[in-house]
């Protein structure tokens, strides 16, 4: 009952959050300087045709009209159209978020299994190898630029020894995909059955998820150590051990203890990846939506943007809500 | 160095514990060793209760969890033996004294409420216990608990079973490690100022019940503390301990009213209401720390009485009267 009552309260804030977002990213991408008029109608275009581009595109009206404007599309569903690809946003998007978080899901679970793993080990045996290696390890994954990782994997696992395809896009252009019902290709293929698209697109996406999963244990890794460390130096892990309660036990529990920080920063870097995870959607030509947005950004194509931004951060309140309700359930301080 | 007999037990008392020549040292930024613990011989009778006296700092808690040979990080054993059941505890395999921790020997810590893990319930947490150490399945060791909690006078036990740690007041939540430390019921209990947390009605509350909980059990107890009041009221004997020495053993009413050893004497001044006694005795702790090197008694310093003798040489802990031991070569006829 509690329960539900905390996320209906959270659920109310969403709105008014999200008109939040809305309202700053909005201002911030108007301030980027270029004329999206200029950009479309090309070098050659004279001043009246600009002029009346604009005018069709609603650019001559005030900022908070043009605000207005945008919002009362968006109450329709409306979220634009990009001049760059000359479809609705929503389309777009919808096309190309899937793609993303396909990605960067697979890649945050791989970069969990890796950093708690390592993490657990490292604190059950402080003087062990293992404990040497996340060290190290944690050391290495902080100071490696992804994309760097990204080229270095491709050379290795495709030019060198050719185990995976070729680093372009989710699936081979000979492979025919299932027709979109999620989004996600490889979901997407498990429910139609299509094995061969199923296999290929798992063949895709092991370079790039292996360059997030192991870029981003290293976060992961440092906060389970860091928090399990902190924990079993705990009066209360002192006592357990004074009780007699085994090392394994200590340690299960002191994990028990250090899940909030953990699940703190594997939330954190999911919301960030979304866009976080652009450079290495771009190495291996993804076609994602971190890709879509810089492109908007870099061409003044408005909308995409403001879509981007407006998609990630619905993504992010639910993620945060979602994490509030796993701390909700582990701690029972937390909303009695 | 060490007496020619360990400070024994009063008669016709079999040793539930010995500690034998303890010696626990911590390094130091020097390279050399400060020694916190020295040369210690204690032995605690079953179903005796020998009550640990001493200022912070004396060494006692260090004590309680070398005991356990769980010396606080860095330091560390350098000689002796804790004789256990005929075992000698510091040179057990570490598995086979884990399960002995809690079992055979608990400790009752203060502050329980930091002590508990704050994600389980209180009955949980007994439940663990009994699990861990009497090989009982769940439904029974939840009967166990359940006993437990009833037997430490918590009311309401079966809604307690179920309360968190943080629902607790301190109180409740120190009847609930008591309850963890006698689940097993262990034959030697450590009590670690167990009570100094807690208001004066409550802390006689659970004395009491401490006290008749170790008699039931026949358990021996080493109580620790630095109420000088409270072990009066609470033990068979007191040790009082001073920079990890026992500096005076003996039974409780001939440590309280013919104490031998200026310090001792100093300890109860500094408790009583007596302003004449208070001002003749105590003083604040203006002497240097010694590290153990320097040859003579570690209370020279501070002492009223001292001697060139006491300052060359080191005192032995000697039996002045039968039972009654003191660490000074000019033991106090009366107080």
């Amino acid at each position: 009952m509690n329960l539900l009552l905390f996320i209906g309260r959270r659920l109310l804030f969403i709105a008014p959050q999200l008109l939040g977002i809305v309202l700053v990213s909005f201002m911030l991408v108007k301030s980027i300087p270029g004329d999206p008029a200029v950009l479309m109608l090309g070098p050659t275009a004279t001043p009246e045709a600009i002029a009346s581009l604009r005018n069709s595109l609603g650019l001559d009206y005030s900022l908070p009209v043009q605000f207005w404007i945008y919002l009362q599309h968006l109450a329709l569903g409306d979220l634009g159209t990009s001049w760059q690809t000359t479809r609705p946003v929503l389309e777009d998007l919808l096309q190309r978020f899937p793609a993303t978080l396909e990605l960067v899901t697979l890649g945050l679970l791989t970069a969990v299994v890796i950093g708690i793993s390592l993490g657990l080990a490292s604190a059950f045996n402080r003087h062990g190898v293992l404990a040497r290696i996340a060290d190290f390890y944690g050391l290495g994954a902080g100071s490696l630029p992804d994309f760097w990782l990204a080229l270095v994997l491709i050379f290795v696992f495709y030019t060198l020894l050719q185990w995976v395809p070729a680093p372009l896009g989710r699936i081979d252009i000979a492979v025919i995909p299932p027709n979109p019902i999620t989004g996600f290709l490889t979901v997407d293929c498990l429910l139609t059955g299509n094995w061969e698209a199923l296999r290929s697109a798992l063949g895709h996406l092991l370079l790039p998820v292996m360059t997030l999963g192991l870029i981003n244990a290293g976060p992961i890794l440092k906060m389970t150590q860091s928090t399990m460390e902190k924990i079993l130096q705990s009066d209360f892990s002192h006592y357990q051990v004074l009780c007699g309660i085994p090392h394994r036990m200590v340690v299960r529990h002191a994990l028990h203890n250090a899940l909030p920080s953990v699940v703190t920063i594997i939330s954190v870097l999911y919301g960030y990846l979304i866009g976080g995870a652009v450079l290495v959607e771009i190495v291996f030509s993804w076609g994602g939506a971190g890709q879509y947005a810089v492109q908007g950004v870099l061409n003044s194509d408005l909308y995409p943007v403001l879509g981007f931004v407006l998609f990630s951060a619905i993504f992010s309140l639910f993620v945060y809500l979602f994490v509030d309700i796993i701390y909700f359930t582990i701690d029972p301080r937390i909303g009695h | 160095m060490h007496a020619p007999v360990a400070p024994g037990l009063l008669p016709g008392r079999a040793a539930a514990l010995k500690i034998t020549g303890l010696r626990v040292e911590f390094p130091t930024i020097t390279g050399q060793s400060k020694v916190v613990v020295r040369d210690l011989d204690l032995a605690i009778g079953a179903g005796e209760i020998v009550g640990l006296v001493g200022e912070s700092g004396a060494g006692k808690t260090t004590l309680t969890r070398s005991i356990l040979n769980l010396t606080p990080t860095p330091g560390r054993i350098a000689a002796g033996s804790v004789c256990f059941g005929g075992l000698d505890l510091l040179r057990l395999p570490e598995r086979d004294l884990q399960r002995m921790r809690g079992r055979d020997l608990s400790v009752v810590v203060p502050n329980p409420r930091g002590e508990l893990n704050p994600l389980l319930t209180v009955g949980k947490q007994i439940v663990n216990i009994a699990r861990v150490h009497l090989n009982l399945d769940g439904k029974a060791a939840q009967v166990v608990a359940l006993d437990m909690l009833r037997a430490v006078q918590i009311p309401d036990p079966e809604r307690r079973m179920k309360a968190y740690p943080h629902e607790l007041s301190g109180g409740m939540a120190q009847r609930v490690v008591i309850a963890i430390a006698l689940v097993c019921s262990p034959r030697f209990i450590i009590s670690d100022d167990a009570t100094s947390g807690l208001d004066v009605t409550v802390q006689a509350q659970i004395l009491a019940l401490l006290r008749q909980l170790v008699r039931e059990r026949d358990s021996a107890m080493l109580f620790i503390t630095r109420d000088v009041g409270i072990a009066a009221h609470f033990c068979d004997r007191v040790a009082v301990i001073y920079q990890g020495e026992i500096m005076e053993l003996a039974p409780c009413e001939a440590l309280f009213l013919s104490p031998r050893h200026p310090y001792t004497a100093m300890l109860l001044a500094a408790f009583s209401h007596n302003p004449r006694l208070r001002r003749g005795w105590s003083g604040p702790d203006t002497a240097p720390r010694q590290d153990g090197t320097q040859p003579g008694c570690v209370y020279a310093g501070r002492c009223p009485r001292a001697q060139p003798l006491c300052v060359g040489s080191k005192p032995v802990l000697g039996e002045v009267t039968p039972g009654h031991w003191a660490r000074c070569y000019f033991p106090l006829e009366t107080a």
